[in-house]
C-alpha cells in the first residue's frame, strides 16, 4: 500500500519572534526564504561542492547512515531535504519494488536536481515531495524509516520539526539525523574554524560563484546544537531511544532514534 | 563499533529468515558483559534489532555475566543450569531471557573474537579484526558487494560514541 500525501500544508507558515540565520539575527518569519535563496543559489553545483569542501567524506557519512537504518525491503522510507538524492538512491535499492522512498525537499530547485539525479541512475520508482518539515503531510505512523542530512539545521522550528517526524513514524520506526556538529578534539577544531571561515567560502566562490552561501554554511554549522543537546531533543520529541556517533572527530555526527 | 557490527550481523540473520524476532517484539533487554562491555540494550522493534547504549531507559529484563558464563552459553550450556549456579543474574521476565539467549546462540558470529579487542593489543590488531567482522558480514549478506561497501565506510571513518554519551539524561 502506498503512502497517501495528505492536503496540501502551506510551505510558509507565518510564526512570531527571532532566530539566526548563520550569525545574524532574523525575523523567524524570513529565514525560510533567505534559506531558500541560498539552496536556490547553489543547488546546480551542491553535488560537486560537497565532494570539494568534505574531500569526498561526505559520500562516506552518507553510506554510514544508510548501513545504519536497518532498512530493508517492503519498508516505507522519508528523505527529508534530501536535495540530490544521495540517500533516497541508497534507500531505493533496499526497499526493492515492494518498498517506498519519498524525496523530499522544500526548496523547488534541489528536489529538481535530485530527480534529475535519479533519474540518470535509472531509479523511476521514488516519490517527490515539496515540504516544510515542520508540517509533514502524511498520516501518523506511515514510515519505517525518517532520515535528514545536513538539512535541520536550515530548519526554522527543530523541535516542531522533531515531533513530526516522530508522529509519521511507525511504533519501532528509526529517525536518522546527519549533521555536522562538534568535535572535542582542541587541534582538529582550529584547523576545522580556519577552513571553515577562510577556504570554504573562498573555495564556494570560486567553483560556485556564490560566497556568502558557503559563509552562511559555516556559520549555520556553529548555531546548531551539539551532540547532547541535539540527543536531548529529540528524546523530547517523544523517542523512547537515542544515542549518537561521531564521525571524522565529531565535525559530523549521526543521531539515531527510536519510536517506542 | 561493536555495537554496529552485532547490529547489522542480527538484522541480516533476520532478513534472511535465518532467526525470528517476532517473540520478542517490543521487547527491551540489558545485557551485560561484567568487566568486558559496557551495557547495551537489544530493542527488538519492527522486526528488527536495534543494538543501543543509552542504559538510562528502563528495560522487560537485565542480564548479567562474566564472559567465560557467555561463550558457555553458546557452546550449549543450558541457562537453567547456570541460573542455578548463580553464574547469571537475570533481573525481570526470565522467558524474555531465554528467548535471547536462543537468538544469540543462532549466530554464526565469531564472539570471541569480537570481544577480544578489549583485552588484547587494540590498536595494532583494530583493523585486521574489523576487516574480519566485515568479511563475516560480507558473508551472511544476500548483497556481498553493499555489505563490503558499508562495511569498508564504517571501517574508514571509525565512528565511536562519544564520551560525553555516558553522561544520563532524563
Amino acid at each position: 500500500m502506498s503512502v497517501t500525501i495528505l492536503e496540501t500544508i502551506p510551505l510558509n507558515k507565518p510564526m512570531d519572534n527571532t532566530t539566526h540565520f548563520g550569525f545574524k539575527d532574523v525575523a523567524t518569519d524570513d529565514k525560510q526564504g533567505l534559506v531558500k535563496g541560498v539552496f536556490d543559489s547553489v543547488a546546480g553545483k551542491y553535488d560537486l561542492m560537497n565532494d570539494v569542501l568534505s574531500f569526498g567524506a561526505h559520500r562516506l557519512w552518507k553510506r554510514y547512515t544508510i548501513a545504519s537504518s536497518n532498512v530493508k525491503a517492503g519498508d516505507k522510507v522519508l528523505d527529508i531535504a534530501g536535495g540530490t538524492g544521495d540517500l533516497a538512491i541508497e534507500f531505493s535499492k533496499k526497499v526493492g519494488e515492494s518498498g517506498q522512498v519519498i524525496l523530499s525537499d522544500i526548496n523547488a530547485a534541489m528536489l529538481g536536481e535530485g530527480r534529475k539525479n535519479l533519474i540518470n541512475q535509472g531509479i523511476f520508482g521514488v516519490d517527490y515531495v515539496q515540504l516544510n518539515a515542520q508540517y509533514l503531510p502524511f498520516e501518523s505512523n506511515t514510515f519505517d524509516c525518517v532520515s535528514i542530512a545536513f538539512g535541520l539545521r536550515n530548519v526554522t522550528d527543530k523541535d516542531q520539526a522533531l515531533r513530526e517526524m516522530h508522529r509519521i513514524l511507525k511504533p519501532g520506526g528509526c529517525l536518522l539525523i546527519l549533521e555536522f556538529s562538534k568535535t572535542d578534539s582542541e587541534l582538529l577544531k582550529k584547523f576545522y574554524d580556519f577552513y571553515s571561515f577562510n577556504v570554504m567560502p573562498k573555495l564556494g566562490g570560486l567553483i560556485a560563484d556564490d560566497e556568502d552561501s558557503y559563509q552562511y554554511l559555516a556559520e549555520s554549522i556553529r548555531k546548531h546544537p551539539d551532540q547532547e543537546t541535539l540527543k536531548d531533543m529529540v528524546l523530547e520529541a517523544g523517542f523512547g531511544f537515542c544515542e549518537y556517533h561521531n564521525l571524522s572527530g565529531g565535525i559530523v555526527a549521526l543521531h539515531k532514534g527510536i519510536k517506542t | 563499533m561493536q555495537h554496529f557490527v552485532l547490529e547489522q550481523a542480527l538484522n541480516l540473520l533476520i532478513q534472511n529468515g535465518s532467526i525470528d524476532i517476532k517473540p520478542l517484539e517490543s521487547k527491551v533487554i540489558r545485557f551485560t558483559l561484567v568487566d568486558l562491555l559496557p551495557d547495551v540494550n537489544f530493542i527488538c522493534t519492527n522486526n528488527r534489532i536495534f543494538v543501543n547504549s543509552d542504559t538510562s531507559t528502563s528495560s522487560d529484563v537485565e542480564i548479567k555475566l562474566r564472559p567465560n558464563v557467555f561463550f558457555a552459553l553458546f557452546k550449549g550450556e543450558d541457562l537453567t543450569d547456570l541460573l542455578r549456579q548463580d553464574k547469571i543474574h537475570i533481573h525481570g521476565d526470565v522467558k524474555t531471557a531465554q528467548l535471547l539467549v536462543d537468538l544469540l546462540s543462532t549466530t554464526e558470529l565469531d564472539l570471541e573474537e569480537l570481544l577480544s579487542q578489549y583485552t588484547g593489543d587494540i590498536v595494532a590488531h583494530e583493523m585486521g579484526k574489523t576487516a574480519k567482522k566485515i568479511k563475516q558480514v560480507v558473508k551472511q549478506s544476500p548483497n556481498p558487494l553493499e555489505a563490503l561497501k558499508d562495511g569498508l565506510s564504517e571501517l574508514l571513518i571509525q565512528p565511536k560514541v562519544s564520551k560525553k554519551y555516558t553522561n544520563s539524561h532524563h
